[in-house]
């Protein structure tokens, strides 16, 4: 029986839980489990949309700086008066507006992602401090506040609901659209994607502009959860990010990649950091955990694939 | 003259003069040698940690833990000081010490590159978490200030050759070595010719697991060399004082012209980088701008730069291959 790289994430994420759920005093609680539920869909929302982006083989360091400004665009919407519906749009406008700046530079001038949205994180950083200057922005109605905090149907979180809505859209986008396609071979072979007829550029514009979005659905669940929003909301999420794409089967040179397994990388992060918490450990230690998974996962994958090349050989010289 | 205009370090160095020539005009005391020796005291950690990186830079990887690392190191110089006796053999005996122990995770960083082959980012994400979550545990996120710094050290800090800072000569050094090992030895010469052409490279005989284990593990050492420069310039160890700095240092050695895909990059173009960078945060307080509105600017100009940058590279590009075709 073969495995593929994400299911075997899978019941990784699968066993983490059980073996949290035997050691961890309350980690099978209703309440730990729903708490669990609100905390994901705001880190799985721009995990998401980084690996989308890491699929054309690039990197969006600014993406948390675009969730906090477009948290700054709701916040300033709701205070001044506005309904719901406004804040949203307006809180997506303004990331769609980060988002087509990323992708102009990096899609119509070619400079490299990592370039780009390295100074664009600046960037967008000194813009939410300049609106700001430095103060959080809290107080919303009490209707907002639902979107993060509310239950659907008075058993699920909506924002659970939400998350799991758009890694379905995601997934449809990727895998069977034509859009979806020419992201993953544009990720493979930049110059043969080209000279088979796709229009990169307008390929690579898309692919920022879409985690632009996500971006703002999770600034959005961010800032009715927390109630307030300030600079650095969400900016811990941001290696965090490059990390889950990662440990999800993303390659970091682009041209794989796959919701499916994005989101049980997220899992995994939220179950550790939730188990070793319920455990009484340090919250610092938790970093230590996830990075020493991250490398161990990545080794492991380098051994087999040096096994399965051994065992390859061996049976063709047994072959000949 | 035409072939030295046509340098990249002289267009920074340009930039850098049309600002100097800006603030000059706006504040009096930008000119003046003080505000200069202050501004360059201020970024020695940036400049040595700058200078590593570009070796890095140049063998198209890149480290985004030597921020955490070099906390590590300043925060392990911060506990040896209670066991340092107070004299300057200490002092010496922490530039063995610093730099063992910045090789120490440089080597893990270099190991796992080299031999396991896992991607550079994601090997230094994985340690910069590692490292940064050992330390945050230890220190309990806790200041340690000079009170318990021997005297030998604080004597050792604020001392100023010919009326320059220590720290000042410190990177110099390292500055003045780097160029060396690039320049005129084997390992240096194979660094650049693995970022040039990592193929051609390895069929010349160049070992490419030897070359990419000592860039991460130089980097280890400057990084250990540019914890001692932190805190004797801070005179304290602050376990959260450098979050963040690695991606200052990589926008340092981008602005200072090294080529993000490997292959171009100099230690005094990155030392440009460096003095741009401070220059524009220097000239910003001088100007008297909102502080909340500087990295709006450092920004733009972040992003203005590499993008003039790869256009002029695409013209000079599109050049070479009509040559090719009349030719």
């Amino acid at each position: 029986m073969k495995l593929s790289k994400e299911s075997i994430l899978g019941l990784i994420a699968l066993g983490t839980f059980l073996l949290l759920a035997l050691i961890a005093p309350g980690f099978l609680s209703s309440n730990n489990i729903t708490s669990m539920m609100f905390q994901l869909p705001e880190f799985g929302l721009i995990a998401l949309a980084m690996m989308v982006v890491i699929v054309t083989g690039g990197i969006d360091l600014s993406i948390t700086y675009i969730a906090a400004l477009s948290g700054v665009g709701a916040a300033l919407m709701l205070t001044n008066g506005y309904g719901m519906l406004p804040a949203i749009i307006v809180a997506i406008l303004f990331a769609l507006a980060c988002g087509a700046f990323n992708g102009f530079v990096i899609s119509k001038i070619g400079v490299s992602p990592i370039l780009v949205t390295l100074g664009t994180m600046v960037l967008f950083e000194g813009i939410i401090l300049a609106i700001t200057k430095g103060n959080s922005i809290s107080g919303f109605s009490d209707g907002y506040s639902l979107i993060g905090n509310g239950y659907y149907l008075g058993l699920v979180p909506l924002s659970i609901v939400i998350f799991v809505l758009f890694a379905i859209i995601t997934a449809i986008l990727l895998s069977k659209t034509s859009w979806g396609r020419s992201v993953y071979m544009y990720g493979s072979n930049e110059t043969a994607t080209l000279f088979s007829g796709v229009k990169n550029s307008r390929v690579l514009m898309k692919v920022y502009l879409y985690a632009s979005l996500l971006a703002a659905i999770s600034a959005i669940i961010m800032t009715s959860r927390y109630n307030s929003v300030k600079v650095d909301l969400g900016s811990s999420y941001l290696l965090q990010s490059v990390a889950a794409a990662v440990l999800g089967g993303t390659n970091i040179h682009g041209g794989y990649g796959k919701v499916i397994g994005t989101v049980y990388a997220v899992m995994i992060f939220q179950f550790i950091r939730n188990g070793l918490n319920l455990l009484g450990f340090h919250s610092s230690l938790v970093d230590v955990v996830i990075g020493a998974i991250l490398i161990l996962v990545l080794a492991m994958n380098f051994f087999s694939d040096k096994f399965k090349k051994a065992a390859e050989t061996r049976k063709a010289e047994k072959a000949a | 003259m035409k072939e030295l205009l046509k340098q990249k370090e002289i267009s920074i160095l340009a930039i850098i003069l049309l600002i100097g020539a800006v603030l000059s005009f706006v504040s009096p005391v930008f000119l003046t040698i003080g505000n200069f020796l202050d501004i360059i005291e201020g970024n020695v950690v940036l400049g040595i940690l700058a200078i590593g990186m570009t070796l890095i830079i140049i063998t198209s990887d890149i480290d985004v833990s030597v921020a955490a690392v070099t906390t590590a190191v300043a925060v392990s110089i911060g506990y040896l000081f209670t066991y340092l006796p107070d004299s300057w053999i200490s002092v010496l005996l922490l530039f063995l010490i610093a730099p063992v122990i910045g090789l120490v995770m440089g080597l893990v960083n270099g190991l796992l590159v080299s031999i396991i082959e896992i991607p550079a980012i994601v090997v230094t994400l994985g340690t910069l978490n590692i490292i940064a979550g050992i330390v945050l545990y230890i220190t309990n996120g806790n200041y340690i200030n000079s009170t318990s710094f021997p005297k030998s050290f604080m004597e050792f800090a604020n001392y100023e050759l010919l009326g320059i800072p220590i720290l000042i000569y410190l990177l110099a050094i390292v500055a003045i070595g780097t160029w060396y090992i690039l320049k005129h030895t084997l390992i240096g010469r194979s660094v650049l010719a693995i970022g040039g052409n990592t193929q051609s490279s390895v069929r010349v005989g160049i070992d490419y697991k030897k070359v990419k284990l000592f860039v991460f593990a130089y980097m280890g050492v400057l990084a250990g060399i540019a914890a001692i420069a932190q805190t004797a310039y801070t005179k304290a160890v602050d376990p959260n004082g450098m979050l963040g700095l690695e991606l200052t240092v990589i926008a340092a050695v981008v602005l200072g012209g090294a080529n993000i895909h490997g292959g171009r990059g100099s230690v005094h173009g990155t030392l440009l980088g460096v003095l741009l960078l401070a220059i524009m945060q220097n000239g910003m307080i001088l100007a008297r701008i909102d502080t909340y509105w500087q990295n709006v600017v450092t920004g733009a100009i972040i992003v203005i730069a590499v993008s003039y940058d790869h256009i002029s590279y695409k013209r000079s590009q599109d050049k070479l291959a009509k040559i090719e075709v009349e030719a």
